[in-house]
């Protein structure tokens, strides 16, 4: 459904993106994911038609943006991520305003607005002014505008910012049912957890490359990282390394220490899970106590910082 | 054809939820052309000034009774009452500033006249007033004049009668008759001048409503572009809400025409053109009493020059970084183009060269048609030729705005 081949964008000199490519099928979330000025957006205006690439192609169902775009746009649903609405019109006319901009009419629209004023849960402030409503109010109601026409690939452009977990939940729900209804989702994020929980296949892109592609789970495993275990309690002086020898002898190759300190320890080993018990029965026979522990595992967040070298959201 | 009305529909609704800003658009060119009709018509209830002219007749003779009575003849009588007084009652009521003037005329006065000697009278008029002295003293330098002409004409006939006046003699029926000849004869010669005059006035009626073209009625046209002034440039400041409220954007992923959009925003404009400049009209022509079937082509031809304006606006408006600007631009572009333009001052009132560059203005261009619209004796006297440049004009600002639009406007 949307198809992008060595998309090059520059702004003048700077090059916002480069030698971006991706393919985006039909029922599928598909996760743009990078921090702020990344590029993502410039990705998203390029395939919404707002920026003419330097060089490369994109496609929209089928449709060539450059050649046919009006088609390819007719296919397309627009979330923004600023409010795109009409402050002093009531929600149901911001519905049918969006609707006749992408052709509906007649009884098709009339039936079509009534549809989505309940799917975002708007159905009795359908006659009241969006600057009366709350901030996710309003970002349910920037939703529907954008898929009042049903459209074939939705770009959603970091569709939660600003949002109250409430209304987050509600936003993922709606991403996640115009997947199951057959839809592209294109979903652009710097949040994580979001990407994790609704993409199917993700990009993560940086300086306007690509760094990483994939599903969610094959980025994982190409991470390769190993859990980290975060314990609290005393541990006193070598203590932590004659245990960890002991483990290294007995099989846990890879278990490493990152610091340790009189009240703390961080080790690293692979599949943390299944040899925790091992763990705290080698630092309580070298005289160590555990009072807490935290075992992460490896997420997206770690594969950026990773790839990067920096935090996502920083 | 569907979305330029869905569009349109739109953006009524929306300017309708700020009818305040609609009635002020409406309001300042009524108040100021009203304004100007009160000052330009005089304002007044049209009640004339009335006043007391103190008499002192000490002469009491016929010539004297001449004078006074002519204070009481036609319209001067509806103004000034005349009121025997003594002298010193006189004073006292001048004094008390009672009364407009003090018309003393001393013992011999009228015989004096009848002997062409000198003879004094003596007016003393009230400073706290101006208009009724005024119109008391040259009512009496007239009377003079009138009696100094009389001497001209009859010196002869009124030098016998007085002559029979001081003697006592009774006229002799023979005389009598010589002077009533003499009289005739010398009325019958200046007759061809004085009945009728030898001047006369031949009014031409050049069309039923030429001779109601008053300084005021001048003015409306002005006054009706104010009010499309105001109103285009600022409806013209709605693409910079559109944008700013991020639906510009939005529009410019979808596959509708930009085109189109500007059409609907246009259409829009031009309803809320027709409503304020109909009712500016209107008011006008009931004011100033014109044909009715002006009205559709005056209300025509303002509409669609407003559309234009409105588009002109509205590219002008793009060309600005910022909505400040873009609001700040547009106040230096219309203040100065009302001023020129004839808004304040009617071009025909304007110094020629002023008023020459001012129907250079697009504004003064249409209210200078306008003017010949509403004060010409046919309907429909706008030249094809203005209609087309007008209609050009608008298509062009379309043309501008909408490559505005495309090129960056609607997607930054």
């Amino acid at each position: 459904m949307i198809a992008v081949d060595s998309l090059r964008r520059l702004y003048g000199d700077v090059v916002a993106v480069e030698d971006v490519s991706f393919r985006a099928g039909e029922g599928m979330v598909f996760g743009l994911l990078g921090p702020n000025g990344a590029g993502k957006s410039t990705v998203i205006n390029c395939i919404s038609g707002l920026l003419k690439p330097s060089s490369g192609h994109v496609s929209v169902a089928g449709f060539d943006l450059q050649r046919e775009p009006r088609k390819a746009r007719s296919a397309l649903g627009v979330v923004p991520q600023e409010l795109a609405l009409y402050e002093d019109l009531p929600a149901v006319e911001n519905l049918r305003y969006w609707g006749a901009a992408y052709g509906l009419k007649g009884t098709e629209l009339k039936t079509r607005v009534e549809e989505v004023l309940g799917y975002i849960g708007l159905g009795d402030r359908a006659k009241d002014l969006p600057k009366t409503f709350s901030g996710g109010m309003k970002r349910r109601l920037n939703f529907g505008c954008g898929i009042v026409h049903r459209p074939r690939v939705l770009l959603l452009d970091e569709p939660t910012v600003g949002v109250d977990p409430q209304s987050r939940e509600r936003l993922f729900a709606m991403v996640e049912e115009q997947r199951d209804a057959g839809a592209c989702v294109l979903y652009t994020t710097h949040y994580m957890e979001e990407a994790e929980r609704l993409c199917n296949q993700l990009v993560i892109i940086d300086h306007g490359r690509v760094l990483a592609a994939g599903t969610v789970a094959g980025l994982r495993a190409k991470l390769g990282e190993r859990d980290t275990l975060l314990l609290t309690g005393d541990f006193p002086d070598g203590a932590a390394s004659r245990a960890v020898e002991r483990l290294v002898g007995n099989g846990l190759r890879d278990l490493e220490i990152i610091a340790t300190a009189g009240d703390s320890l961080k080790l690293t080993l692979s599949d943390g899970s299944r040899h925790l018990a091992a763990v705290f029965e080698a630092l309580a026979a070298v005289g160590a106590r555990v009072d807490e522990s935290n075992l992460r595992r490896p997420n997206l967040e770690t594969l950026f910082l990773k790839l990067t070298g920096k935090e996502l959201r920083a | 054809m569907s979305f330029i009305l869905s569009a349109a529909a739109k953006d009524l609704r929306r300017w309708w939820r700020d009818p305040m800003v609609l009635l002020v658009w409406l309001g300042i060119p009524l108040l100021i052309g009203g304004l100007i009709t009160s000052l330009m018509s005089g304002g007044g209830s049209g009640v004339r000034p009335t006043g007391v002219l103190l008499v002192v007749d000490q002469d009491d003779s016929l010539v004297s009774r001449a004078v006074t009575g002519m204070f009481g003849q036609g319209e001067l009588a509806e103004m000034i009452t005349l009121k025997a007084v003594s002298i010193e009652d006189g004073r006292t009521q001048m004094d008390a500033g009672d009364a407009s003037a003090l018309l003393v005329i001393p013992a011999g006065f009228g015989e004096a006249w009848l002997r062409e000697q000198p003879a004094t009278l003596t007016l003393r008029t009230n400073p706290a007033q101006k208009i009724l002295p005024q119109i008391i003293t040259e009512g009496l330098e007239l009377l003079l004049d009138a009696g100094f002409y009389a001497q001209r004409a009859f010196g002869e006939e009124i030098k016998v009668i007085a002559d029979w006046r001081e003697t006592g003699r009774e006229a002799e029926a023979g005389r009598i008759d010589a002077i009533v000849a003499a009289v005739r004869d010398r009325l019958e010669s200046v007759k061809a001048y004085l009945l009728p005059p030898a001047v006369t006035v031949e009014l031409v009626e050049t069309g039923q409503e030429a001779d109601k073209v008053s300084l005021a009625l001048l003015f409306l046209p002005g006054i009706v572009l104010m009010a499309v002034m105001f109103t285009a440039s600022g409806l013209a400041s709605d693409i910079w809400e559109e944008r700013e409220q991020g639906t510009l954007r939005r529009l410019s992923s979808s596959p509708q025409d930009i085109v189109k959009f500007l059409l609907g925003k246009t259409l829009a404009a031009t309803l809320v053109l027709f409503c304020i400049t109909g009712i500016t009209l209107v008011l006008g022509f009931a004011l100033h009493g014109m044909a009715w079937s002006r009205l559709a082509p005056a209300l025509a031809w303002t509409v669609l020059s407003g559309a234009g304006l409105f588009l002109w606006f509205a590219a002008v408006q793009m060309l600005a970084p910022t909505r400040r600007a873009a609001g700040l631009i547009s106040s230096i572009i219309v203040f100065p183009l009302l001023m020129a333009g004839g808004s304040f001052f009617p071009l025909a009132a304007l110094p020629d060269w002023i008023a020459a560059f001012g129907r250079l203005t697009p504004n003064g261009f249409v209210a200078e048609q306008l003017t010949s619209e509403i004060t010409s004796a046919a309907g429909w006297a706008i030249t094809p030729a203005s209609w087309g440049l007008i209609l050009l004009i608008g298509i062009a600002g379309l043309g501008v705005a909408a490559t505005q639009l495309s090129r960056g406007f609607a997607q930054r």
